[in-house]
């Protein structure tokens, strides 16, 4: 278990920086996840983690040495690759012993340890397979199993679950956790899911365009996104957000006005960015539902089975909000939504800064 | 019904010349050959007289045809790992991450030496190798050697010359067939054997080598169906001599055939080396068939 501490981390590809001074603080055993759009530089970040990419400048602090000119088999890592990169030729056992062979780890030393992680992942059966004939999931467990093998200090993830079916990685991404938990080490994890970034993380980190938009846990970045970044990134479907004006007693958006809270710091007549998560836009069926209540005219409806996808339209801006999974309602009906404006966020329209 | 099975049939009248041209124009003289090697005094009288193996007999009491046996499989085999040495080397270095002009350079130069034809192979290579050539001069002058060596006229040297000639102008085909490969492994690979603590050896004999396995040896069988019988090389470089250190089956065929006029006896040797390409094409085939399926 260690510490990791990235400061002011720079990567250039010649002329091209894609990652612009980036700061990063883990606790040993804290499992961090690396959110953002594609080409943020996750990967980057992880690699160079790792040592497959050279720093530009900037400091890699893993427990309480800087990496940076380290070699990865130095570094106190292990790594998961998308693709697992497990090696064609040789059996699970073959690959997940390789690294203590090359360690010169005595071989009933490399036997037993094979065998324990084996047992953990349930593997094996397939030890004396290969590759080729294993299916998605087993492969990504023996890419998971090698890792763990060598018992290291961090474990470095890059999309490991992208590969898999919408099950299984549900499934692998419970056994990571319970991994996390049993071995408690210390983990870095890449992906675009957002699901696996808030279930898996104890921290997140969103990125985008070479730069952490924010980092906390997941709760901080849920409830509290810094901003409008980060609140339209998390959360499926995403946040409702438009363009609004406020006005006297809450904020204007074209003809319809939204009775709210408004954050000081602004004035009546400023424009701002308004946004509310779908979950708290609530079809009013009879319940006690709370917020301020709007007529509308339903677009479209989708069925979640616990709950329903409402989309509509607020004076010309499309909405979703929910209604539960055994509502009647249909595409054309004029139903009214409730707005918990308690649950609103604001967020300046020049910068994306969050109003408070 | 008919119709439509000429109609089917249609393109096969097409490839028809094409087979019998190509047919006869193999099978013929493979039957001449074979039958040649059975009678005596072939072509040069009207009417040669059969003698059934008796050839066949002559030859292995031959000392001259062991000896170009035994040169034979010297220069096969010696090309062919100076092929794959060269070959592998070379195509790991152009297949490194440098600058994307600087390689297709590279790539280009390196492919030349196999674009020449033999004859101009040969005679460069001669001019080279003289007594008064550039490569004795080059030793020469930093002082490896005292006085210029014969390497193509000296019996003990010229086997060696061979060698480096034939490396020299057929590493290029195991270079580009082991690039392709070497280009469809994942980088991946190489990340996680790094990762694993692999040094370039490890790397090479645990990543490269398995990934290259199915090129290797259908690679390596082709280049060896292809020196087994290779002519040119040798005759315009060395013309197997000085006396017989070079000579090899393909030579001594010729020199049977075209020197001595001995017809005859040329056929049968032009019969073992067809049985022992044949020999090897056959390993090469079933290689193939196993890499389909
Ligand atoms: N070798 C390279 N040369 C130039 N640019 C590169 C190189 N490798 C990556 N980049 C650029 O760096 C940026 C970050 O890439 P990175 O792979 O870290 O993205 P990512 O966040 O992992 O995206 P994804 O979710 O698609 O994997 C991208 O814009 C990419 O084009
Ligand atoms: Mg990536």
């Amino acid at each position: 278990m260690s510490n990791i501490a990235i400061r002011n981390l720079v990567k250039r590809y010649g002329a091209i920086q894609v990652l612009h001074g980036i700061d990063i603080d883990m606790q040993p055993g804290q499992f961090t996840v690396l959110v953002g759009p594609s080409g943020c530089g996750k990967s980057t970040t992880l690699r160079m983690i790792a040592g497959l990419e050279s720093v530009s400048s900037g400091e890699i602090i893993i427990g309480d040495r800087v990496v940076n000119d380290l070699r990865p088999k130095d570094r106190g890592i292990a790594m998961v690759f998308q693709n697992y990169a497990l090696y064609p030729a040789k059996t699970v056992y073959q690959n997940m012993a390789f690294s203590l062979k090359l360690a010169r780890v005595p071989a009933d030393e490399i036997d037993k340890r094979v065998r324990d992680v084996a047992d953990i992942l349930e593997l094996h059966e397939l030890l004396e397979r290969k590759p080729g004939a294993l299916s998605g999931g087993q492969r990504q467990r023996v890419a998971m199993g090698r890792a763990i093998v060598r018992n290291p200090e961090v474990f470095l993830f890059d999309e490991p679950l992208s590969n898999l079916d919408a099950k299984l990685r549900g499934q692998m991404r419970a056994e990571i956790k319970l991994l996390h938990q049993r071995l408690k080490n210390t983990i870095v994890y890449v992906t675009h899911d957002q699901v696996e970034a808030m279930t898996l993380a104890d921290q997140i980190v969103v990125m985008r365009g070479g730069v952490i938009e924010q980092q906390g846990t997941p709760d901080e970045i849920f409830h509290d996104p810094a901003n409008e970044f980060v609140a339209g990134f998390m959360g499926s479907p995403p946040m409702n957000i438009a363009d609004a004006v406020v006005d006297k007693g809450g904020i204007r958006m074209g003809e319809s006005v939204l009775a709210c809270q408004i954050p000081s710091g602004v004035a009546e007549g400023d424009s701002l960015r308004f946004g509310m998560r779908p979950d708290d836009i609530h079809l009013c069926d009879g319940s006690v539902v709370p917020g301020v209540r709007s007529r509308v005219i339903v677009d479209l409806v989708e069925q979640l089975g616990t709950e329903k996808l409402v989309h509509f339209k607020l004076d010309g801006v499309p909405v979703i909000g929910k209604a539960d999974g055994r509502a009647v309602i249909q595409a054309g009906d004029s139903v009214e939504m409730a707005f918990d404006t308690e649950q609103a966020f604001f967020f300046n329209p020049d910068n994306g800064g969050r109003i408070r | 019904m008919i119709l439509k099975l000429l109609r089917q049939a249609t393109p096969y009248w097409f490839l028809l010349p094409g087979l019998f041209i190509l047919g006869t124009l193999l099978s013929v003289p493979l039957y001449k050959v074979i039958e040649y090697s059975l009678y005596d005094n072939v072509i040069i009288e009207p009417d040669p007289t059969f003698v059934g193996l008796q050839n066949y007999a002559d030859m292995l009491g031959d000392s001259g045809y062991w000896s170009a046996l035994f040169n034979t499989a010297v220069f096969t085999i010696g090309s062919v790992v100076g092929h794959l040495l060269v070959g592998t080397i070379l195509a790991m270095l152009v297949n490194a991450d440098i600058h994307p002009k600087a390689r297709t350079v590279f790539r280009s130069l390196l492919i030349l030496p196999w674009i020449f034809t033999a004859v101009v192979v040969a005679l460069n290579w001669q001019l080279l190798l003289n007594p008064f050539g550039v490569v004795n001069y080059a030793l020469q002058s930093i002082g490896l050697v005292s006085e210029p060596l014969d390497w193509l006229g000296d019996p003990d040297l010229a086997m060696w010359s061979l060698l480096i000639i034939s490396t020299w102008r057929g590493y290029p085909f195991i270079m580009v067939s082991f690039l392709s490969g070497l280009q469809s492994i994942p980088s991946e690979l190489y990340e996680a054997a790094d990762i694993d603590g692999a040094n370039f050896f490890h790397k090479f004999w645990h990543v490269t080598v398995p990934q290259l396995k199915p090129v290797i040896y259908g690679v390596a069988l082709l280049d060896l169906i292809w020196t087994f019988q290779l002519f040119p090389l040798v005759w315009l470089t060395t013309g197997g001599g000085p006396g017989r250190s070079t000579e090899v089956l393909s030579t001594l065929t010729y020199r049977l055939a075209f020197v001595d006029f001995e017809f005859s006896r040329a056929s049968t040797a032009a019969v073992t080396i067809l049985g022992i390409s044949a020999i090897f094409t056959m390993l090469y085939l079933i290689n193939e068939s196993r890499n389909r399926t």
